[in-house]
């Protein structure tokens, strides 16, 4: 699987039983479907995030394709307030995530009240975050 | 046992002797709409040409043009030794002559298929969605329901009909279409005075039976694979010695909603259950190329006091309230007891949505030669092929260290 914004092999990490795709150059993360749902196991949770789910049709961001069957991407905005436009395979096939993206999607609005996903995620990323 | 497969082909023979007739008819009444005189026998031999060139096809390639449509990948005992032993284990206990090749299709949708000329040149290949979601047990139902395939020349009766259905489809959209855009068969009628009353009357026939053939076909190949699937449970409850394996598995594949993304209505017959059902939808006896899975289930479950043949008879007697012989008199007549064994694991601890997941992601990357690298701060990298031709290294996106790729060891 390639990256859809650089085309270049995605490497997947694990940590803790967690596993992303993650692409070494732009350091964006592409979730399979239903991965999301795992790495936020409570439906409440779950069900408030899906739910603020937003097709945007005027993005300006660039479209990408889905690297899994090569068709553009709708571009979703999550959340309320803090808006962050992510990358949604129409065909379901998976949610692409620029880079940073991810963790600003799960610590909105409070999703995460343990910070363990969070907490994970900074780790597992924390060399290039700084 | 050789007495049971003959028995078996026998039934089958009159659903594909109606086929074949579909076919020449077909050809026929086609012909015949060309010219009246002779061009009936014109269109049969086409017909059946047409037939032999993709029969011919289909034995040479058959086996490996399967796979391929359906995306399997041959597989080493190395990516997953409990899928081999389990195949051998069925190839001992059913006595087959040689190892069948093993294949693992790469998606998360449950399901499983054998193929092959013959029972010493075999193929079997399972989902990466069934090899992390069954036990051990229910992995063993399913792999001798395939192996029973393969020993009751299923996979190469069912790989004929799907070539006739497939010439039948083929021939009637060709003349169909070809109607269609020449705006009609009347240009040619005008010519001939004599023959124009005629010629409408084939006509008319023609599109009629252009129209009806493949659905008769289609009917009579699923009602061919339908019978063949009840035999390969009896016999699959009777090599396992423990059905419940196999009724187990077949629930769980039966909750699973995934659909099969490289199956379609001709390779559909050859999987363990049908792979194009879809979510809510149930299908109807007749168009359906499985028989209904909780009926299988429930005739696996009522076995029980033994898993010879005649148990199984019994217990689809019962269920089905029919007297219909699914089990020839020969393999019934064999009434050695054969008890069934006990469970050979524990009734384990139901499985997490992540575990699973990530099982099936090993399975996955195993099949496609992925490397994998634990990076010294305990972070699991791992690498799909493609990666190490365009850079040497990766840096740790946790603890930013430099991980060669020479390092890195196979899976």
């Amino acid at each position: 699987m390639n990256c859809p914004v650089c085309n270049q092999p995605l490497i997947i990490l694990e940590l803790n039983r967690i596993e992303v795709d993650y692409c070494t150059n732009c350091h964006g993360i592409w979730l399979d479907e239903g991965e999301l749902e795992l790495l936020l196991q409570n439906s409440d949770e779950k069900n408030k995030l899906f739910n603020s789910f937003l097709i945007d049709n005027k993005s300006k961001e660039k479209s990408v394709k889905c690297p899994i069957c090569f068709k553009k991407m709708d571009k979703i905005i999550c959340g309320d307030k803090n808006k962050v436009t992510i990358d949604k395979c129409r065909r379901q096939h998976g949610l692409w995530f620029n880079k940073g993206e991810l963790i600003s999607v799960i610590e909105m609005g409070s999703l995460d009240k343990h910070d363990k996903i969070i907490k994970l995620l900074r780790e597992m990323f924390s060399y290039n975050l700084s | 046992m050789w007495e049971l497969i003959k028995s078996n082909q026998r039934k089958s023979i009159f659903l594909f002797l109606g086929m074949a007739i579909t076919l020449v008819l077909l050809g026929y009444f086609i012909g015949s709409t060309f010219s009246p005189d002779g061009g009936g026998l014109f269109g049969v031999s086409i017909a059946i040409i047409i037939w032999t060139v993709l029969s011919i096809i289909s034995l040479t390639a058959g086996s490996s043009l399967i796979l391929s449509i359906s995306k399997a990948q041959e597989v080493t005992p190395a990516v997953h030794q409990q899928l081999f032993n389990i195949v051998e284990e069925m190839k001992i206990a059913s006595n087959l002559p040689a190892m069948p090749k093993v294949y693992i299709i790469n998606t998360e949708a449950m399901n499983a298929f054998a193929t092959g000329k013959n029972p010493s040149n075999s193929a079997v290949a399972v989902t990466a969605g069934l090899l992390s979601k069954l036990n051990r047990d229910e992995l063993q139902g399913v792999i001798a329901h395939e192996i029973s395939h393969i020993l009751n020349r299923d996979t190469r009766f069912i790989t004929y009909a799907a070539v006739m259905l497939g010439s039948i489809v083929i021939i009637s959209q060709i003349f169909l279409r070809g109607m269609f855009y020449s705006g009609s068969g009347r240009r040619y009628g005008s010519k001939s005075k004599g023959g124009g009353q005629a010629q409408i009357i084939f006509l008319v026939i023609a599109i009629l039976f252009a129209i009806l053939a493949p659905i008769m076909a289609r009917l009579l190949y699923f009602a061919l694979s339908r019978k063949r699937e009840y035999l390969a449970d009896a016999s699959a409850a009777r090599l396992t010695r423990y059905p419940e394996g196999l009724a187990s598995a077949l629930e769980k594949i039966s909750e699973c909603t995934d659909e099969l993304p490289s199956a379609n209505k001709v390779t559909a017959a050859m999987y363990i259950a049908n792979p194009l059902k879809k979510k809510g939808m149930k299908l109807s006896d007749l168009t359906s190329t499985h028989p209904p899975i909780s009926e299988r289930i429930k005739i696996l479950r009522g076995m029980m006091h033994g898993v010879n043949y005649s148990d199984y008879q019994k217990a689809f007697s019962t269920i089905k309230r029919s007297s219909s012989q699914i089990i020839p008199a020969s393999g019934l007549s064999d009434n050695s007891a054969i008890p069934l064994r006990e469970s050979s694991e524990q009734l384990k601890e139901q499985q997490s949505a992540i575990d699973e997941k990530r099982k099936m992601g090993n399975i996955m990357m195993a099949v496609n030669n992925y490397s994998l690298l634990t990076c010294i701060c305990g972070l699991k990298i791992k690498i799909p092929p493609a990666f190490g031709t365009n850079k040497p290294e990766i840096i740790c996106p946790k603890c930013g260290n430099i991980n060669k790729l020479e390092l890195a060891g196979r899976i």
